[in-house]
């Protein structure tokens, strides 16, 4: 057990980051249980604590008799130079024992950006940084969440990752480690992770072999039998039967997202060919209203939590909202609690929801046209009009709203200059109708635009990314052609999307960069007064490896993609479909009520939309 | 209308959390024993309760206050089971006394804080203590206190309740016992005492180190719980 001196907390910011004690966190006995294993995000407690994926594995494993799990979170800068110069070690927030010695330590790998986080956690627990260079008396390093859609850039650092949802294989895995260990651990680490390998959902990197022809990877092969060629995501089918996080841990401090997360549905088949969501979390799957209600003051009861936010990719698509919502507000009417929904659609259904859900509290109002021109919202699939968004903003006016958020990408595919000019037009258009309705100024349209960076598994995995240059001119064109003061533009540093365009769509040999990157002082590369991009360009430097052969080559449709061994379910024929559609700005319809656009999910995953709305039609 | 002012501490598992974090932490608990708390009117409805004194992070209490109104009324027993039940690891319920009519609220009752701190000695314990008579002796002290922007000098001894006394405490420690006023003009947190303490009088203490824990809270001589 590890012990935290008050010098050493009393030195450090927000020492309640380490102290653990919160309400409802689980404490166990290790030496009762059979398997350990200790849940980490790489970044700091209010970024990890606010982390739904797992709030809910925290739950699963901890609801068995046998297995106790624990949370760790990567130091802020302060805790970590304290650690270093007191030779502390990596420990886990509830019974404060050293993070090496757990069975497992499971990554959720959120993006990119935060990857050295990862080497720099496993360097402060002292653990092998390398999977290969790990003994049988280390933790296996698992990886889970959205990045492992193109594990490989981090390939060498994971003994294995779970690809897709993990409440039922993270169990199946568990009991096999337990067999494995009650039976002595028969043929060491290697021979179980062959064993893990058979599991559905399980990639396990140092099983396969990677060829390469220059900067193109031609192959990733299997080089023993348990490792499957193909290796599908996990998809959980029944959502009303599946754990949840009904017990979640309440935090002593302010953390990011500081409210209850009721999950409606997994899944959108809107089929914006940019999101990479979109694609790999398919199919729409739905809780039943009645589930959710049950969830709903479970939750309450056990937290005190006076705030819940209805999440989902798109909430707004609950094929039952504007009943759950009603019934929700009548089941809290004594006990003031406030709900919101995370993103809005654009049509005035959402407007009068947002409107109702706000009885008891205010906020803003954020929409995503995501491009600026018709033209390109339909080569990205997103099915908004103009029209949409006018008559959602005038529904947001009518009903008292002042300010609105509009976000946007720039470095779309076919995007031309006129495209870009076309977002201010369009918060302009915004801005007069305010006047227009309100016969007076005092309106606030917040521009918000992020840099496009193409995506594994999504119909535009083969396009080539803006340069950086290009980028920077676009966001200065925008930026001149936003000329009323009652639009405010921000955008992202596109240096960081750059460094995200050639990891995300990466091959094995950039480990070596992340660590070279590591080495040479990057950590939390995702909060912008750490990121050091000099360091990371050197890093590509040293290594002898262009970024740009990733981000910005241009990738024939027959070339075999580094990712590929790795599947969301979704065909590769669909996404190229996608993509041709996308050229010819043609619309895809969404499958949850319209026609099927026989993208794979189903038949490879045996799985099914289910849709509260179809069922009830 | 009801109200309970409740007797609670705030214990080691929590010695780090702020008094905003601490208001909040109360706040879900009486949510969670489900008691009919009253709420403000308007958009952002407040839960009716109120402290006594903020305490600062890492210091630990034997005994906070808070004051929290009830739309109706609920016996003591209940009251105090329901809300013993749900409170976290840190938070014990000592005391619940319900009242009712007017009473001074607990921020303008509050006049006297007493702390026992535990401190390492990095010196003699006789240098330690020849420093403390030394303060004890002096009328005036200054303590500046460097704010965001600006700096502040205070005047500590004013105050200051009583004599500082001092005694070897535990595991090299040296344990000291202060009594601080809280007044309408504002107050001095120990921490800043023990800061004047090892700059201007000698005592050979290692400051960031130490453990601060707060005994009592008082009003007109007596502990807050007995004001109603």
């Amino acid at each position: 057990m590890i012990k935290l001196e008050p010098a050493l907390l009393q030195a450090v910011s927000k020492p309640a980051r380490y102290t653990g004690n919160e309400l409802n966190a689980v404490n166990k006995d290790h030496k009762l249980m059979k398997c350990s294993w200790a849940l980490a995000l790489p970044d700091v407690y209010e970024v990890g604590m606010s982390n739904l994926g797992l709030k809910i594995l925290y739950q699963v494993l901890n609801d068995r008799d046998d297995t106790v799990a624990e949370r760790v979170y990567a130091p802020w800068i302060d805790m970590e130079e304290k650690m270093r110069s007191e030779g502390l070690e990596l420990w886990s927030l509830e019974s404060f024992t050293p993070v090496k010695t757990f069975d497992f330590v499971g990554f959720s790998l959120q993006y990119e950006m935060i990857y050295t986080n990862i080497l720099n956690m496993l360097a402060l627990a002292k653990i092998p940084q390398q999977s290969a260079a790990r003994g049988d008396s280390d933790p296996f390093i698992v990886g889970g969440g959205p990045c492992v859609y193109n594990p490989e850039p981090v390939a060498e650092f994971f003994d294995l990752f779970i690809i897709g949802e993990g409440e039922e294989v993270i169990e199946e895995l568990t009991d096999s480690f337990i067999e494995w260990k009650m039976a002595q651990c028969p043929g060491g680490r290697t021979a179980f992770l062959r064993r893990a390998a058979q599991i559905e959902g399980i990639y396990v990197p140092s099983l396969y072999e990677v060829t390469y022809d220059g900067a193109k990877v031609t192959g990733v092969t299997p080089i023993v039998p348990e490792a499957k060629t193909l290796v599908y995501k996990r998809v959980i089918k029944d959502m009303d039967a599946v754990t949840f996080a009904e017990k979640p841990v309440v935090p002593y401090i302010d953390i990011v997202h500081d409210r209850l997360m009721l999950e409606l549905f997994r899944g959108c088949t809107r089929g914006c060919r940019f999101c990479q969501a979109g694609m790999t979390y398919r199919p729409v799957r739905e809780r039943s209203p009645q589930r959710l209600r049950e969830l709903a003051k479970t939750m309450e009861s056990s937290t005190g939590y006076d705030e819940m936010s209805l999440t989902s990719l798109s909430s707004a698509d609950y094929s039952c909202l504007g009943m759950l919502v009603d019934d929700l507000f009548a089941d809290f009417k004594d006990a003031k609690i406030s709900l919101s929904l995370p993103s809005l659609r654009i049509d005035s259904f959402s407007i009068d929801l947002a409107h109702k859900m706000q009885q008891v509290r205010k906020s803003g109002l954020t929409f995503a046209p995501e491009a600026g021109t018709q033209r390109l919202r339909d080569v990205i699939n997103k099915g908004v009009t103009e029209e949409d968004l006018l008559t959602a903003a005038a529904a947001a006016f009518r009903q008292g709203w002042k300010a609105v958020k509009l976000y946007f990408m720039m470095g779309l595919p076919t995007e031309t200059d006129e495209d870009i000019v076309g977002i201010a037009r369009l918060a302009q258009r915004v801005v007069d109708l305010y006047s227009q309705i309100k016969g007076r100024r005092g309106v606030k349209v917040t521009v918000s635009v992020s840099c496009f960076v193409p995506k594994a598994h999504t119909p535009f995995q083969w396009f080539v990314q803006d340069s950086l240059a290009e980028f920077e001119r676009k966001q200065q064109l925008l930026k001149d052609n936003i000329r009323d003061r009652s639009i405010q533009f921000k955008y992202h540093d596109a240096r960081t999307s750059y460094l995200e365009g050639a990891i995300s769509r990466g091959d094995r040999r950039l480990a070596k960069v992340i660590y070279q990157a590591w080495l040479d002082g990057a950590k939390f590369d995702g909060w912008s007064d750490q990121f050091k991009y000099e360091v990371w360009l050197e890093a590509f430097h040293k290594c002898s490896i262009n970024p740009e052969d990733y981000s910005q080559r241009e990738r024939s449709f027959t070339e075999h993609l580094p990712w590929e061994h790795v599947s969301p379910g979704v065909n590769k024929e669909f996404f190229l479909r996608e993509y041709k559609k996308a050229c010819q700005q043609e619309l895809t319809e969404d499958c949850r009520r319209g026609r099927c656009s026989a993208c794979g999910v189903c038949p490879n995953l045996e799985a099914a939309v289910v849709d509260g709305g179809k069922k009830y039609e | 209308m009801s109200n309970f002012r409740l007797e609670i501490t705030k214990g080691e598992e929590i010695r780090y959390i702020s008094h905003l974090d601490y208001a909040s932490l109360m706040e879900r608990a009486v949510r969670r024993a489900k008691l009919p708390v009253a709420y403000s009117e308007g958009f952002n409805p407040h839960m009716k309760i109120a402290f006594a004194s903020a305490l600062a992070v890492g210091v630990t209490s034997d005994a906070e206050y808070m004051d929290i109104e009830l739309t109706k009324p609920v016996c003591q027993p209940e009251f105090f089971d329901k809300l013993r039940a749900v409170l976290p690891l840190g938070v014990r319920l000592l005391q619940a006394r319900e009242f009712t009519g007017k009473v001074k609220a607990l921020m303008a009752a509050v006049e006297l804080a007493d702390y026992e701190i535990q401190v390492p000695l990095t010196g003699d314990f006789s240098q330690a203590q020849t420093g403390i008579i030394a303060y004890n002796k002096v009328d005036e002290a200054i303590y500046t206190r460097n704010m965001l922007k600006k700096v502040k000098t205070i005047e500590v001894k004013q105050y200051m309740d009583e004599k500082i006394l001092a005694a070897e405490g535990r595991d090299g420690n040296l344990c000291l016992q202060m009594q601080i006023k809280i007044t309408p003009a504002g107050s001095i947190k120990p921490g800043e005492i023990l800061e004047v303490l090892r700059d201007q009088f000698s005592v050979p203490i290692a400051v960031e180190a130490a453990t601060i824990n707060r005994r009592a809270l008082h009003g007109a001589g007596k502990p807050l719980i007995d004001l109603v």
